[in-house]
């Protein structure tokens, strides 16, 4: 019994300590660098597929070389807007 | 020189079996399939079969895992995500020890393969669309219509956002992918070094393996937070409807 007791105290005293400690650290640095890695492939993703839309539209309809212009340039705002977006989202997620 | 590439390929285990024209042989693929889905099993039975007070290592793991991922879906997607939890709770630890079991010597990683983790994303992105519209009606098409926009600017905005929602399996797949084969193909690399330059050089690209293998470590557990993580999100966007 004394061993719980011991044991009890002990977790008491990590408790406090974990409070005092502005709370978890480590895992923050660890979704810092999670959000670093997603962002460039957000970018990349949302080019390829404007392209892939732009490429299949255009066999669709017989327009070869313009509407994947179109669609390219359409894909690389939408992967700016998905970039922004996800920095705003670290921005109220950070603190 | 060993060929950095062919640590990816796929060989079958056993008979061929083919199912009405689709080939359904047992693979290396799926044999590290299911020595994960094993170690999972095993890991959380015998992690909840004694409920001990004091835990012991095996239950500590598998509580701290449970904390985790409640605690991340709360965080991110609310109290609504909450019987979401099964999915995203096997999802990430599927996809943490796929990669984990992918760093041992000599093993296959799974998700070093776009088919994988692309049939994962596209699974989410339909499950999550499905339930968009399940919850919603046509209402859930307002996700490509952002409030605020003047009328003429409209079309171009709204091409722009399916974009944007198409784009989301292909980053999520792609990103998993890139990052395990990228790790997976320089570790073996330097490995490839290490035997080329023999004992003399040798030194300086196994001390670079030796830290990439630490990096590769951290980078196999950030993939699958983030391929759960933004689970999280996109179920977010479904569940609660507003920008």
């Amino acid at each position: 019994m004394s061993d719980l007791n011991d044991l009890k105290t002990r977790l008491k005293i990590a408790k406090s300590k974990l409070k005092n400690k502005n709370s978890d650290t480590n895992e923050k640095k660890g979704v810092f660098l999670g959000n670093a890695f997603k962002l460039g492939t957000e970018l990349v993703a949302a080019v390829v597929v404007g392209t892939i839309i732009g490429f299949i539209l255009d066999s669709w309809f017989g327009t070869k070389p313009l509407l994947i212009i179109v669609f390219f340039l359409f894909g690389a705002v939408a992967g700016i807007t998905n970039v922004i977006r996800a920095a705003k989202r670290m921005q109220k997620g950070g603190d | 020189m060993a060929n950095p590439m062919h640590q990816f390929k796929v060989h079958k285990i056993g008979p061929e079996i083919e199912i009405s024209g689709i080939n359904l042989s047992f693979t290396n693929s799926s044999l590290f399939m299911v020595i994960s889905a094993v170690l999972i099993i095993t890991l959380l039975l015998l992690g909840t079969r004694e409920k001990k007070m004091i835990p012991g290592k095996l239950q500590l793991i598998s509580e701290m895992l449970y904390n985790f991922i409640s605690k991340m879906i709360s965080d991110t997607a609310g109290k609504k995500a909450k019987p979401y939890f099964p999915f995203i709770f096997s999802l990430f630890v599927f996809i943490l020890f796929c990669n984990m079991v992918g760093m041992l010597p000599y093993s296959f990683t799974v998700t070093s393969h776009i088919i994988v983790t692309l049939t994962f994303a596209m699974f989410i992105f339909i499950g999550v669309t499905v339930l968009g519209f399940i919850i919603h009606g046509f209402k859930y098409l307002k996700i490509f219509v952002p409030s605020g926009v003047p009328l003429v600017l409209l079309p171009i905005i709204s091409i722009i956002e399916i974009i944007s929602y198409l784009s989301r399996p292909v980053s999520l797949s792609v990103r998993l992918f890139a990052n395990m084969m990228a790790g997976h193909t320089m570790l073996k690399v330097f490995g490839g070094f290490v035997v080329s330059l023999g004992l003399i050089g040798g030194w300086l690209p196994l001390s670079f393996s030796v830290a990439l293998t630490g990096l590769e470590i951290l980078v196999a557990f950030l993939q699958a937070y983030v391929f759960a993580i933004l689970t999280c999100i996109y179920l977010n966007d479904a569940l609660n409807l507003h920008h």
